[in-house]
């Protein structure tokens, strides 16, 4: 096997730093199906990792698990430091360290774009609102929509409401980003103007976990990718080495499938 | 996503977009509509038959000779209130004005009514003129009175009836109304029907003033008009024929009225302030808060003991207002905490015993008290929400003391006796105790349904089942046997020395069954919210309650308001129930009170008819607002 | 797989206040508790004062003679508090079936009016919608009850046509059908004759997929099942054995052991708790073995196994007269059947009487032996059939325009005639959406027929009250009319449930 060089030359790269997301032997079953064998995996502060793979290859679930929408059923999970275990006070606490962005945006459609970014800051982390409010703007202006605070979420195009999504999350100041396929569900034209905001997320030095089938976004700012299939990961590697040189079959396969 | 009910859909869609049909001349429109075929042509034959002959048998029973209306004129205020004192009606009409206040107010700040189109308005008044010719013809003539008084009979004893040329002239009065309508409707149709004529503004008039027009135009009447002035004064009969009504019928209507424009205008100006906001909250507060204060305190008249209040009752409510609001203050510091969910545990546990003691007479406790700390304690849960600034922990202190006042106002009014002595058990009855009932079942069975039907949709198996058997047990029974059950056990369930009187017990029951129905149109909603929401708001962090009171309750709320329109109407028609279980309801007037009077002896038809018309206005006009409301929230939506 | 070994991480269960499976579970407990302690402490009181105010909650009045005369009925001079009860029980359902029949009749021609593209027709049917939905039951009851009773007074030859049909303000009276002797042999005969038909109707449908030819399935099996019924009317004393059985039945089950049922209750009640275990284990199993359980999954099974062992040990210690009130109640009942069947019933299976006019006392009134509705009877039939059409008439709307355009216009282009795409395309997919619905309407007025109370009518709510009014024992005869009231309201959903999935399957 090669990938222990192509893990070792990532390891390099972020050796120094500490480690965020800790998962060891995760398990999940459905029922009589097991969705995750198994995965082990150390992501690092301040990185980027791209997870890929086929359809129901368990990448969404792992990543639910990450901040217990799912209950993982076997191994561990440790986020910064705070296991996920039934502790109440460390899933609030993984929680509000954890930002999601998903698939279907999410958003509630009853409260305005500024309402839905300001409710967790003022009712979870108690903040003062117009403290809250200054924020949401900042936010709203560093995703590129300003102008949209006043209105709800109905009103605005897809790439938009993911946009507002992203900021709703990042109002919680998170440490992590988790993104959920956050492009599956736009139109192409306003896939760009979500991936850009996600570079400059990935610039700005948030250790970042995003689910995706953009190569082109993982090539340019992946620092890690990892490759999963029927709830294992087959194969990791920074972007050079998974996409000249994958060692796996299957990674072939998948590679020549979609690119 | 739960797939909508297909056809509550169906419906709606059939609603919103009625097929506009092309504009046809009257024989195309004939031919189209009524005999497009032969068999459409033999329906329209039949069906004009049918109608014909309902429209007959409905106008031959309303003036039959052998009609008593004047039972219905002169118990109107029976009707009404069944038996309210005269020396204070003065407090209906105060409470009458209040509602009626609070009407216009809202009507000023929400109105978003449009217009209404003038040729529809002319199509109106020519369809009412028409009915109205039609409807002089098809009656049967009149029988023919003699000049004793009493109806003249053929030989066989059936009453003799006037030639149809005679009817037709003695009822020239008519005939004049429809010609009028008639003529007043087709000039406006000539002037405004085509599109090509209409003349910018004018074609429409706006619908709260012609509204307001039309009462206005009724309330004159009452001056104008000699209706005859039937009633009962006193005990003694009075049958005055040919004079309006009293005076104080005619006053206190006309006040209504001017109250009611003056506070539209009132509303209209704070529409356009920039108070709108406190005032629709204000507004809302007003109506939740409005049956209470009304029915307890108004109405009621409580004899107030004020060395009691003074000594008792105010300082209780004082000392539970500051320092409920200093425990409250306290527990929403920012640095308080573990010690914040103890203490409101132990005041939860302290506020349960309190009950328990209750039940089993351990150590007195006056009722209020009891209710206060079990407020306190809820209080207390919800005080980690509003930690944080000091305007938030304010809000939730202001909110306390508010509560406390209310609710130690009210304890106090209850438990006074009233001033206003009657010889049944309840005060007020009639009409006024309907609409009393409808509306606390409503506002009471609110709050349980909507809890019901989380713990139906909850993750936590027996929530889920101990709702579930309650909602499927309620709704497999009918309220009639729930009623019974109430207001005949409910005595034997409660423990020595506490009493509830006959009417709270039935609005318990009451209560009980509508949040039964109530929960299931909750849980429509409820389904219909994805499961991505609540993945988001857990994902930013959310507890459980601020999911469900922030991110949940309000979609599901939205889209269920129709369904819940719906049962506040079955709530209303429920009311009826109570003629049944021994309660004066205005059915009861009609069914009982009235035919039992010497003079009316088993007078019964007019009145139950009368009682169909009232509640067939209200339900009416709340089904077609929920109509427009709810096309209003759907393309929202879009 | 990984170089990097994994950080050893240091593993601590939570404190239990903490801990997010055991907070969830003793909130249920505690919530459940709290539930079964309130209702504990209600009935108690309850008890202890009806034991003060002299009131015993027995079951006694049930074979006592509660001295009433019904309004109408099977019987209107019941022996038996049971008896009455069990009259106004019929009296609701007998109601509540035609309420059914003649509502759905008059909904689906009001709700097709509606439809109609002829505008008089149209109006006609908004008109009744509007207003009989809009105006309550009750007062719609009461308002027909009293139009019914300014009706002429009975007279010896009152019309309309006399000795047939009798109409005034005691109500209506016609001839009525009813069960002789001869009608639980003749049944059987049914019986076998709808199995046979059955199987005709399946076999011709079999020709007629393989031959094409047409068959008339129903229209053959239907007639198989005229000649049976004729044929059985003269033959059916041949099936009197069958009594016989029934009679050995019940002296074979009373002869059954009390501890044996006993023990059998028990291990039903445990094992049917293990079998649950079992199961939900079994789902939990993977391919790769038993998945781990996690501590909710315990809490369930615990919960299931003490569910069990509390239900066996309430039916062994708590409750042992069980076992002998169903030995002797199954015993009774194939007694009762055996009677019925028995050898010495060999008259004519039905039998029509025809109504008469007795003078009773002073007045002329309607003899027993016609089919007599009360006005009562008649104001709660036209006030449920009228209140619920105008329902009914709007879920056939609906129902109906719920079918999208395009299956129309797809029948259309297929070449089907339009009766065959109505019926074989439209009509089941409007109905599919029709039914649940329907069935709500359904349960609501066998629930509405209880305002018969109002007018006179003896339902079984109407029954009841007169019966405790007498007794003073009010909390059995409520608790008789839920236990009725939930069974009807359990079959009707289990009927239009049983539609409903046949109704999908259709639709696949």
């Amino acid at each position: 096997m090669n990938i222990d060089d192509a893990t070792a030359a990532a390891n390099d790269r972020l050796a120094d730093r500490d480690d965020m997301i800790v998962c060891v032997d995760v398990d999940k079953f459905y029922g009589d199906f097991q969705a995750l064998k198994g995965v082990t995996a150390t992501i690092k502060e301040g990185e980027v990792a791209v997870v890929c793979g086929p359809s129901g290859s368990g990448k969404s679930t792992w990543i639910r698990c990450i901040n217990r929408l799912e209950v993982h059923q076997g191994g561990d999970i440790v986020v910064d430091g705070i296991e996920l275990t039934n502790d109440l006070r460390n899933i609030e606490k993984i929680r509000s360290e954890v930002g999601m962005v998903f698939q279907q945006f999410n958003l509630f459609p009853h409260l305005t774009v500024l309402d839905n970014i300001t409710l967790a800051p003022i009712w979870v982390r108690k903040k003062p609102r117009g403290e809250a409010e200054s924020m949401a703007r900042a936010l709203l202006e560093r995703v590129g929509i300003p102008e949209q605070a006043e209105k709800f979420p109905g009103q605005l195009s897809g790439g938009q409401q993911q946009r507002v999504a992203i900021a709703r999350s990042l109002a919680m100041e998170p440490r992590v980003m988790l993104f959920d396929e956050p492009t599956s569900a736009l139109d192409p034209e306003m896939i760009k103007e979500v991936l850009d905001v996600m570079k400059e997320l990935a610039h700005s030095g948030i250790t970042m976990m995003v689910v995706t089938h953009e190569m082109g976004f993982a090539r340019e700012v992946a620092d890690r990718i990892m490759f999963m299939e029927g709830g294992e990961i087959v194969e990791v590697g920074t972007p050079e080495h998974f996409f000249t040189n994958p060692t796996e079959d299957r990674t072939k396969l998948f590679l020549s499938q979609i690119l | 996503m739960q797939e909508e009910d297909p056809i509550s859909v169906a419906l709606k869609e059939e609603q919103v977009s009625p097929n506009e049909a092309p504009r046809l001349s009257v024989l195309q429109w004939f031919r189209t509509n009524l005999f497009s075929n032969w068999a459409n042509a033999i329906l329209t034959i039949l069906g004009t038959l049918a109608a014909f002959l309902m429209l007959r048998g409905v106008l031959n029973f309303v003036f039959s000779e052998n009609r008593e209306w004047v039972a219905v004129r002169t118990n109107l205020r029976a009707l009404m209130t069944l038996s309210y004192p005269e020396s204070q009606y003065v407090r209906v009409w105060v409470a009458l004005g209040f509602v009626v206040g609070l009407a216009g107010l809202s009507a000023g700040i929400w109105s978003n009514w449009g217009g209404l189109p003038l040729r529809r308005l002319a199509t109106w008044f020519m369809g009412v003129g028409g009915l109205i010719a039609l409807c002089v013809v098809v009656r049967e003539p009149s029988v023919i009175i003699g000049t004793d008084g009493k109806v003249v009979r053929t030989i066989e004893g059936s009453p003799q009836r006037e030639s149809f040329m005679d009817a037709m002239v003695d009822r020239s009065g008519w005939w004049i109304a429809a010609v009028i309508l008639l003529a007043v409707g087709a000039v406006l149709w000539s002037r405004f029907s085509s599109p090509v004529r209409r003349r910018g503004p004018r074609a429409e008039l706006s619908i709260t003033s012609v509204v307001f027009v039309g009462i206005g135009l009724v309330i004159l009447s009452l001056w104008v008009v000699p209706y005859g002035h039937y009633a009962f004064v006193d005990g003694t009969y009075i049958a005055e024929s040919g004079t309006t009504v009293a005076f104080s019928t005619q006053m206190p209507w006309t006040v209504m009225w001017v109250i009611l424009g003056l506070t539209f205008l009132v509303g209209r100006f704070l529409r356009s302030s920039r108070y709108v906001g406190m005032a629709k909250t204000g507004s809302n507060l007003l109506w939740l808060i409005c049956p209470f204060a009304l029915f307890w305190v108004v109405l009621r008249d409580p004899a107030l003991d004020y060395g009691h209040v003074m000594s008792t009752d105010l300082p209780m409510g004082l000392a539970f207002g500051l320092l409920g609001g200093a425990v409250l203050w306290l527990l929403t510091r920012s640095d308080i905490g573990e010690i914040g969910r103890i203490t409101a545990t132990a005041l939860l546990v302290f506020a349960v015993f309190n009950w328990v003691a209750a039940f089993f007479g351990w150590y007195p406790m006056l009722q209020k008290a009891r209710i206060s700390f079990l407020l306190l304690a809820l209080a207390a849960l919800l005080a980690p929400n509003f930690i944080g600034d000091t305007a938030k922990r304010r809000q939730l202190v202001l909110g306390w003391l508010g509560v406390m006042a209310l609710v130690h106002y009210l304890a106090t009014m209850i438990n006074t006796p009233s001033t206003v002595d009657l010889q049944s058990d309840e005060f007020l009855g009639g009409l006024g105790l309907t609409l009393f009932v409808a509306v606390i079942v409503v506002i009471l069975s609110f709050p349980l349904g909507v809890l019901l039907a989380l713990g139906r949709t909850s993750k936590f198996p027996i929530f889920r089942m101990l709702s579930t058997s309650y909602i499927e047990v309620i709704r497999g029974v009918p309220l009639i046997s729930v009623l019974i059950f109430f207001s005949v056990m409910v005595p034997l369930f409660l423990p020595d020395g506490m009493e509830l009187a006959e009417l709270a017990a039935v609005l318990t029951g009451y209560t009980l069954f509508s949040a039964a129905y109530l929960a299931e149109n909750v849980r429509g909603g409820l389904q219909s919210i994805t499961k991505g929401q609540y993945e988001a708001a857990d994902a930013i962090g959310l507890t459980a309650a601020q999911r469900t009171g922030f991110i949940v309750l309000p979609q599901a709320l939205t889209v269920s308001i129709p369904q819940l329109v719906g049962q506040v109407i079955s709530s209303f028609k429920e009311t009826s129930l109570l003629a049944i279980i021994g309660l004066f309801d205005f059915l009861r007037v009609a069914n009982s009170v009235i035919p039992a009077q010497s003079e009316f002896m088993g007078v019964k038809r007019e009145g139950i008819l009368v009682v169909a018309m009232i509640y067939f206005f209200f339900n009416f006009i709340i089904s077609k607002y929920s109509q427009r409301l709810e096309r209003r929230v759907g393309l929202g939506e879009r | 797989m990984a170089t990097n070994s994994p950080p050893s991480i240091h593993h601590e269960r939570p404190p239990l206040y903490r801990d997010v499976t055991v907070v969830k579970w003793v909130v249920q407990i505690v919530a459940l508790l709290l539930t079964l302690g309130a209702l504990w402490f209600l009935a108690n009181q309850a008890g202890d004062n009806l034991r003060a105010s002299n009131v015993p909650t027995d079951y006694d009045f049930l074979s006592v003679n509660p001295g009433i005369d019904l309004s109408s009925g099977i019987d209107t001079d019941p022996d038996t508090g049971g008896r009455a009860l069990w009259v106004g029980m019929v009296n609701t359902l007998r109601m509540a079936v035609a309420g059914i029949l003649v509502a759905t009749i008059l909904g689906v021609i009001v709700g097709l009016a509606r439809l109609s593209n002829n505008w008089l027709l149209k109006k006609i049917g908004t008109v009744f919608v509007e207003t009989l939905r809009n105006v309550p039951l009750l007062v719609q009851i009461l308002f027909y009850g009293a139009v019914f009773a300014s009706l002429d007074r009975v007279t010896a030859d009152v019309g309309p046509i006399n000795g047939w049909l009798h109409i005034s303000n005691k109500g209506l009276s016609m001839p009525r059908a009813h069960i002789a002797d001869g009608f639980y042999q003749w049944a059987v005969v049914l019986l076998i004759g709808l199995v046979v038909a059955n199987f005709l109707r399946k076999r011709r449908i079999a020709q007629q997929d393989a031959t094409g030819e047409e068959t008339y399935p129903i229209l053959s099996a239907f007639g198989l099942m005229v000649v049976v019924a004729i044929i059985g009317w003269f033959i059916h004393p041949i099936f009197g054995f069958i009594g016989n059985i029934f009679e050995a039945l019940s002296s074979l089950v009373s002869s059954v052991p009390e501890t044996v049922l006993q023990l059998v209750i028990g291990a039903l009640c445990v094992g049917s708790s293990a079998y649950w275990i079992r199961g939900f284990l079994n789902s939990r199993r993977t391919p790769a073995g038993l998945a781990k359980l996690t501590d909710d999954d315990y809490f369930r099974m615990i919960f299931a196994a003490v569910g069990g062992v509390i239900g066996a040990v309430f039916f062994l210690v708590l409750w042992p007269g069980l076992s002998s009130w169903m030995i002797n109640s199954a015993s009774d009942l194939f007694e009762v059947l055996g009677n019925k069947f028995g050898n010495g019933r060999s008259g004519r299976p039905l039998d029509v009487d025809l109504p008469n006019i007795v003078q009773t006392g002073k007045f002329p009134n309607y003899g027993p032996s016609g089919l007599n509705f009360s006005i009562g009877f008649a104001a709660v039939f036209f006030g449920v059939v009228f209140y619920t059409a105008a329902f009914v008439a709007e879920i056939v709307r609906g129902g109906i325009l719920a079918v999208p355009k395009g299956q129309t216009e797809a029948a259309a282009s297929l070449g089907l005639r339009r009766s065959t795409a109505l019926r074989r395309v439209i009509i089941p997919q409007a109905l599919r959406v029709m039914l649940p619905p329907l069935g709500n309407q359904y349960l609501n007025l066998t629930k509405n027929t209880s305002l018969a109370i109002a007018v006179g009518y003896s339902d079984i709510v109407q029954v009841g009250q007169t019966v405790y009014n007498q007794t003073g024992k009010t909390l059995p005869v409520v608790s008789i009319w839920m236990f009725f009231y939930l069974s009807c309201s359990l079959s009707i959903s289990v009927i239009v449930n049983f539609f409903n999935v046949r109704m999908k399957i259709v639709e696949r």
